[in-house]
């Protein structure tokens, strides 16, 4: 409690002494976030992961005809409390094998299209599966190998494969499965695996068996837009390619050897992951820096950066320190001592994703740092090294666990280390069809400056009520629908519910959190069960108005103020008759009159929380209200109080109002004015502008 | 040396005839007020007892211009800060680009879903400006034609109605060369789409893109060149057939190629130069109040009576190329 308390005291002095933005300069930043005492009272940290899907894998790339050939041994521990004879495995490339996989059925920029040509397609073909049982002979299982569509029944989809065993494994019971297989990588402009040149971006590339939980396999297809779920194991992987390639890999570099015929073979290990990702390309230039500071483990980081983009590398490491301070404050401590961080290929999809101890950033080779590109998307990306590498949830049926809050700790660990981001436009770049405009010259926008969670309000107003956000992500209407629920909505009702909580309590909830189900598979009922715990009140409201709903909330305040009334009519006199009493004239003109003052808060969407009113008074007086927000609206009244200002929510805790500027009501005249004149002075210069330019045509 | 001399006469003879790009200021600036009025009563409204009044007065609120923008249509939805600083060049250098000056004649249709980047009503202001200035041009170049330089309002008036229906006829045909740009354009655009898409660098990539942009820009200007000389031969030569006018001042100008299009490029360069100068005040000034406004208006008008300037400058030079090098 003590060291949660020093923390938001050093937080919330941190915060307090960013200044705010200027129309010209963006917040200064502070250049350290506070260390992360280990005291008391929290979850202790086990001290490895169940470990219970091991994978020792040998690999040949062949680069140049983009192909792969594998092999792997699975140790696999029944964790489950029955009995098991059927195995799914995922063979995610399979997803770019046709025309007719789930993937290439969907839409959205991630869609395996068959329009790429033939270079676009890719499979993975398994060619045997063994079982090995304790002391045991092998027993092939290849021939009960077949293909099942558990989410859409797609008879075509071949992105996940079953195999069953002549007997079960019994629960507690292990079972080891040799694996060999070929893979045809495909190209690399659309999925996140893929080639481009001689860059090769491997991710998702082995077959992968599922997870055992809540009473049955899960394994997914491999749909549009949705990420991945695996259990914990150790990961032994040998790859061999011919020589002179950059190689980033998960894990540690163990050993490397030279081959005769050419190739060299690298061994890398990491224990204690959930999947393993790798790169290789000859024009990558290699940096490294070294994250030590007090309160944390110290983390080898090694950038592996295109040369083009070269001037970025600092960027891309203080990035990579930031986000390894902030969560490790927020969460938990990076354990693995390295991390790799990739900056993808021009044209490569393999941007921006997350794999353990490796993940891809991804950044313009014009990159003015107002817009913080590269350092929001490594923040993020290295920020999913804890909320999916260390606390995996299931980014299948629950994006919004792992994406959600890691955008929410993202943007929060940006806007205190970096300030608010800058607002650009790119022109005279590459148009894409699935992945909208690329490159191009930025022209930042001076004074325009984006707070925390505001860049995901448009979002939210258009298409919030798509969907409820709680649902698997397959199950989203379009990719838009899927971005939002699971990315900005879940933030900004984090950003909410730290509002609400304050924010000590809420660094308690995450880091309670994420200690409790470090190594582990949590739910959405688990972090319910944490919010509830740590604040020791039920807090399935909260969830029930944001996660499980599409409603929208929006709040909105109007005042009035009201001369006050003069008795006029018949009225009382002192011995009880009725008097006619008549309003004066000049009563009406009277500048110092009384004045009855009215404060109206309504609730323009469904969503209820409980907000904060906050009414100045012309004296100078200020009072403020709680209201439940169950109504529609109430009213508030201030007798014989002029009213100058109210403002509905007015700390800012309700991120998730979709109008922010319908909060506050001023009893001024003139300011929108002046401030409607001096924007259109803008419009006109460039309506100036652009019809000046029409004589170019003349 | 004599494409330089006839642009200073050119210059010389403006400064003589100063209230020519001042006209052409005023209706400049009252053409765009009709789109700009209407939009400051609604945005004054949308900000109205709002604390995001003072936001905007004093910086840019954000969530306020996101919530605007979310909810506005047409004209209006326009507003937004890719106009700010030099912003605003770089937009409608790209709608230029993109095919949608003038009408959105040689735009290609928006893909499914997006909206276009510029409302009709804009578009339809823009054609209504291009028609008001090829009606001024013949009165602006048959009062530049006159060596004192000495303009009046009822010689500008006959002017522009004489050389009227040439102008209409020779932007027509410049339309459709600059139509014939756009068609040679898309293929070449395509093909060098696929080869930055292709490319290993980013930065081999970007030279491709911004390569193709300058090759467009460039054949535009040459189109440009071709017209404003043939608006000079019409006026100087008295001719009649716009398409013999176009032919002249094509041979005219692939004759003096470096000239005629040196003379362009110098006020290009003056043209850059006044948006450099433009973004260095903008950079430097705050506008909040009436009296900053009112600055920051008269220096708005500074840079586009300056860019008039530099126009009518060019149409007075190449006056005085032509007669030069039509006399040697």
């Amino acid at each position: 409690m003590r060291t949660a308390a020093a923390l938001t005291v050093l937080t919330a002095g941190l915060l307090a002494s960013v200044p705010p933005p200027t129309a010209d300069t963006p917040a200064a930043a502070p250049s350290i976030l506070p260390p992360l005492p280990e005291a008391g009272g929290r979850p202790e940290v086990p001290a490895q992961s169940p470990r219970n899907a091991s994978y020792t894998m040998k690999a040949r790339l062949d680069p140049g005809a983009h192909t792969i050939e594998g092999t792997l041994v699975l140790e696999w521990r029944n964790v489950a409390d029955v009995p098991l004879q059927t195995f799914p495995f995922h063979l995610y490339w399979n997803a770019f094998r046709n025309n007719l996989s789930t993937s290439a059925r969907g839409e959205g920029r991630r869609a395996a299209r068959a329009r790429a040509g033939e270079r676009g397609f890719g499979y993975v073909q398994v060619r045997s599966v063994r079982l090995a049982r304790g002391e045991g002979a092998e027993t092939d299982l290849t021939t009960t190998m077949r293909y099942v569509s558990p989410d859409d029944g797609n008879p075509d989809d071949r992105t996940v494969m079953e195999v069953t065993a002549p007997a079960p494994v019994p629960s507690g019971g292990t079972a080891r499965f040799a694996i060999d297989w070929s893979a045809r990588i495909p190209y690399g402009d659309v999925g996140r695996a893929g080639w481009v040149h001689d860059y090769h971006f491997i991710a998702q590339w082995f077959p992968k068996i599922g997870v055992y939980g809540k009473g049955g396999w899960n394994a997914h297809q491999f749909h549009p837009w949705t990420e991945f779920f695996a259990d914990y194991g150790v990961y032994d992987v040998s790859l061999t390619l011919p020589r002179g390639f950059v190689v980033g890999a998960t894990g540690t570099l163990r050993s490397r050897s030279e081959n005769p015929d050419g190739s060299e073979t690298l061994r890398f290990v990491e224990e204690d992951v959930h999947d393993f990702a790798w790169t290789a390309s000859r024009r990558f230039r290699e940096m490294t820096a070294r994250f030590a500071e007090p309160g944390y483990p110290p983390v080898d980081i090694r950038l592996l950066v295109q040369p083009e983009r070269e001037h970025l590398s600092e960027r891309y490491l203080e990035a990579t320190k930031i986000a390894l301070r902030s969560y490790g404050t927020w969460s938990v401590p990076y354990p693995y001592g390295h991390v790799t961080v990739v900056d993808p290929a021009w044209s490569s999809a393999s941007g921006g994703m997350e794999y353990p101890t490796l993940f891809t950033g991804g950044a313009s080779v014009w990159a003015p740092p107002a817009l913080q590109s590269p350092e929001s998307v490594t923040i993020h990306e290295a920020g999913h090294q804890f909320w999916y590498g260390l606390v995996a949830t299931n980014e299948f049926e629950e994006a919004w666990l792992d994406e959600g809050l890691n955008s929410y700790h993202e943007e929060k660990a940006a806007q205190l280390a970096l300030g608010p981001v800058g607002w650009a436009k790119r022109y005279f770049g590459l148009t894409t069809p699935t992945r909208g405009r690329r490159g191009g010259w930025p022209v930042v926008a001076p004074g325009v400056w984006i707070g925390r969670g505001e860049n995901d309000l448009s979002a939210l107003r258009e298409q919030g009520q798509t969907d409820v956000m709680a649902r698997p992500a397959w199950h989203y209407l379009n990719p838009t629908s899927y971005t939002l629920n699971s990315y900005g909505k879940p933030a900004l009702s984090f950003q909410t519910l730290e509002g609400l909580l304050g924010e000590e309590i809420m660094t308690r909830v995450l880091r309670t959190y994420a200690r409790r189900h470090l190594y582990g598979h949590p739910t959405t009922a688990d972090f319910i069960a944490v919010v509830n715990e740590v604040t020791g009140s039920d807090y399935g409201w909260f969830f029930d108005q944001t996660w499980f709903s599409s409603d929208l909330c929006d709040y909105a305040v109007s005042a009035s103020n009201e001369p006050q009334r003069r008795p006029e009519g018949f009225v009382e006199a002192a011995d009880g008759r009725l008097l006619l009493a008549e309003r004066p004239r000049e009563e009406e003109t009277d500048p110092g009159r009384a004045v009855d003052g009215e404060v109206v808060v309504r609730r323009l969407g469904g969503v209820r929380l409980p907000v904060e009113v906050l009414v100045e008074f012309a004296d100078g007086r200020t009072a403020t209200a709680s209201w439940d927000g169950k109504d529609r609206w109430t009213r508030l009244r201030y007798p014989g109080s002029r009213v100058t200002r109210a403002l509905v929510d007015p700390a800012g805790k309700i991120a998730l109002d979709v109008n922010p500027s319908n909060n506050s009501w001023v009893d001024e005249q003139g300011v929108a004015r002046r401030a409607a004149r001096k924007w259109t002075l803008r419009y006109l210069l460039w309506l100036q502008h652009l019809l000046e330019l029409h004589t170019v045509a003349m | 040396m004599i494409a330089l001399r006839a642009l200073a006469d050119g210059f010389r003879a403006v400064g003589r005839s100063w209230g020519l790009p001042v006209l052409l200021l005023v209706v400049n600036l009252l053409t765009a007020a009709v789109l700009a009025v209407p939009l400051a009563g609604e945005m004054e409204r949308s900000l109205a007892k709002s604390r995001s009044a003072h936001g905007m007065l004093y910086g840019f609120d954000f969530p306020w211009w996101s919530h605007w923008h979310d909810t506005r249509s047409g004209h209006s939805a326009a507003f937004g800060p890719d106009l700010f600083g030099v912003g605003f060049a770089f937009k409608n250098a790209e709608l230029l680009l993109q095919g949608y000056l003038p009408l959105g004649l040689f735009a290609d249709p928006p893909a499914d879903g997006d909206d276009p980047p510029i409302d009709p009503l804009t578009l339809g202001l823009g054609g209504a400006y291009l028609l008001v200035q090829v009606f001024l041009a013949g009165g602006v170049l048959s009062a530049l034609r006159g060596t004192q330089g000495a303009w009046t309002t009822r010689g500008l008036w006959h002017g522009s109605g004489f050389y009227f229906g040439r102008f209409f006829r020779i932007t027509l045909v410049t339309l459709a060369l600059v139509a014939l740009v756009f068609l040679v354009n898309a293929p070449l655009a395509r093909w060098v789409e696929h080869r930055a898409r292709e490319a290993v660098s980013e930065r081999t990539a970007m030279a491709w893109l911004l390569g193709r942009h300058a090759l467009l820009l460039f054949a535009l200007l040459g189109v440009h060149l071709v017209a404003s000389y043939a608006r000079v031969v019409t006026v100087l030569e008295e001719r009649s057939s716009a398409l013999l006018a176009v032919v002249s001042s094509l041979t005219f100008c692939l004759r003096h190629p470096l000239r005629t299009a040196g003379q362009l490029a110098l006020v290009g360069l003056a043209a850059l130069a006044l948006l450099a100068v433009w973004h260095g005040l903008d950079t430097a000034w705050g506008t909040t109040g009436y009296k900053t406004q009112i600055v920051t208006l008269l220096l708005a008008q500074g840079l586009m009576f300056g860019r008039i300037a530099l126009r009518v400058g060019l149409a007075a030079g190449q006056l005085a190329l032509y007669r030069r090098l039509s006399a040697s």
